[in-house]
């Protein structure tokens, strides 16, 4: 048998939200790349097909869910009980907003809220529970934002949503150590994804040519967020928990 | 309808005077990219109205927006 790399993933069982686009998509891809299982979770199922063949191996799994809906999720999550046990999560399902505080309404605020923070948690507790974590431990990775650490006007909203999970996750870390349960969160600045293109500042090529400005290394591919979770996922990264991975470029250098 | 568009948008640039329909909006102090943020959530949330960069550069006056977000409201019902 060949020597075990720590960096593959041959062998783990990895669960992808938000794997039916941009960010999500492709850590479904590069998951399957180095071997992993992945179960891939988002609400759009034709999408999810579409990740699904362009994925390496045909042992992955869909699983349509709305994950605002906590007790469809948990209903759906019932599927990967007695799998042998999750090894892994990349928590990529979100919603982004630029928005003046004049809009912030009651109703935005918990929207808001309900998809970025409390899916997260749910999700998290769910997937942690006697059967779901493999017993030998497993990983977390929330994908955050740089919003969540620094700020910009119009981002509040978003900003209040990441940095919470953010914050979060050092403590849901020391927690969940003793199960052998790492979290941590990886934050992204500007990556080409859907998300980004239908943001306000690609509408126009000065607002875009202002926030290629921010990043030294320019706008981020998918594929640069999905290798630094890979690498959380993997066991190069057993000794690391509770942190906070900048992957923006160069955004947060200043 | 022209009442609460009005309201809505003095609300979304945060002016606190009477507006004129002839006005041309980019002239106003108030004006600028959290302003025109702000309308778009607004007149999203209040109007279900969605109005492409390219049409919008057209729009000059109140009135001039007024008309298209009237005439897409409509066209929804
Ligand atoms: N792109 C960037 O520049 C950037 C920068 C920093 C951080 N991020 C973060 O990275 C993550 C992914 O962003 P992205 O750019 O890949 O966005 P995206 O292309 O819009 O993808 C978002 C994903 O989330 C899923 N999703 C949303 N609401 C959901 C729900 N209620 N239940 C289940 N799935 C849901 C969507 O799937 P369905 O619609 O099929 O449900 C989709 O797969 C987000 O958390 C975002 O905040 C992105």
């Amino acid at each position: 048998m060949e020597a075990h790399h720590p960096f593959d993933l041959r062998g783990k069982v990895i669960v992808v939200t938000g794997a039916s686009s941009g960010i999500g998509r492709q850590c479904a891809i590069s998951c399957s790349r180095v071997g992993a299982k992945v179960i891939l979770i988002a609400r759009n199922e034709v999408r999810l097909g579409e990740t699904l063949s362009l994925m390496d191996h045909s042992h992955h799994r869909i699983l349509p869910m709305d994950l605002t809906e906590a007790a469809e999720t948990e209903e759906k999550l019932a599927a990967l009980k007695d799998l042998g046990g999750i090894h892994g999560v990349i928590h990529s399902a979100g919603i982004s907003t630029t928005l003046p505080l004049r809009n912030i309404s009651e109703d935005k605020l918990s929207n808001f809220f309900k998809t970025n923070v409390n899916a997260s948690i749910n999700l998290t507790r769910l997937l942690t529970r006697p059967g779901y974590a493999a017993k030998e431990g497993a990983s977390v990775v929330f994908i955050t934002s740089v919003m969540g650490v620094v700020g910009e006007a119009g981002k509040t909203l978003y900003s209040l949503t990441k940095g919470a999970l953010v914050a979060g996750a050092k403590s849901l870390a020391l927690e969940l150590a003793p199960k052998k349960v790492r979290v941590n969160c990886v934050s992204p600045g500007v990556v080409v994804t859907p998300m980004s293109s239908s943001a306000v500042y690609s509408q126009d090529e000065a607002s875009l040519e202002k926030i290629r400005s921010y990043h030294p290394l320019g706008l981020g591919e998918p594929e640069d967020v999905a290798n630094a979770c890979v690498f959380l996922l993997s066991d190069a990264s057993r000794w690391i928990t509770g942190t906070n991975l900048m992957v923006d470029g160069g955004y947060t250098a200043r | 309808m022209k009442d609460k568009f009005i309201e809505s948008f003095k609300e979304a640039l945060e002016i606190d005077r009477p507006i004129t329909m002839s006005d041309k909006f980019r002239d106003y102090d108030e004006w600028n990219s959290l302003g025109r943020l702000s309308l778009i959530a607004n007149l999203d949330d209040q109007f279900d109205v969605t109005i492409e960069d390219e049409v919008f550069q057209k729009l000059i006056t109140v009135e001039d927006l007024f008309n298209e977000v009237a005439k897409r409201a409509a066209a929804k019902n």
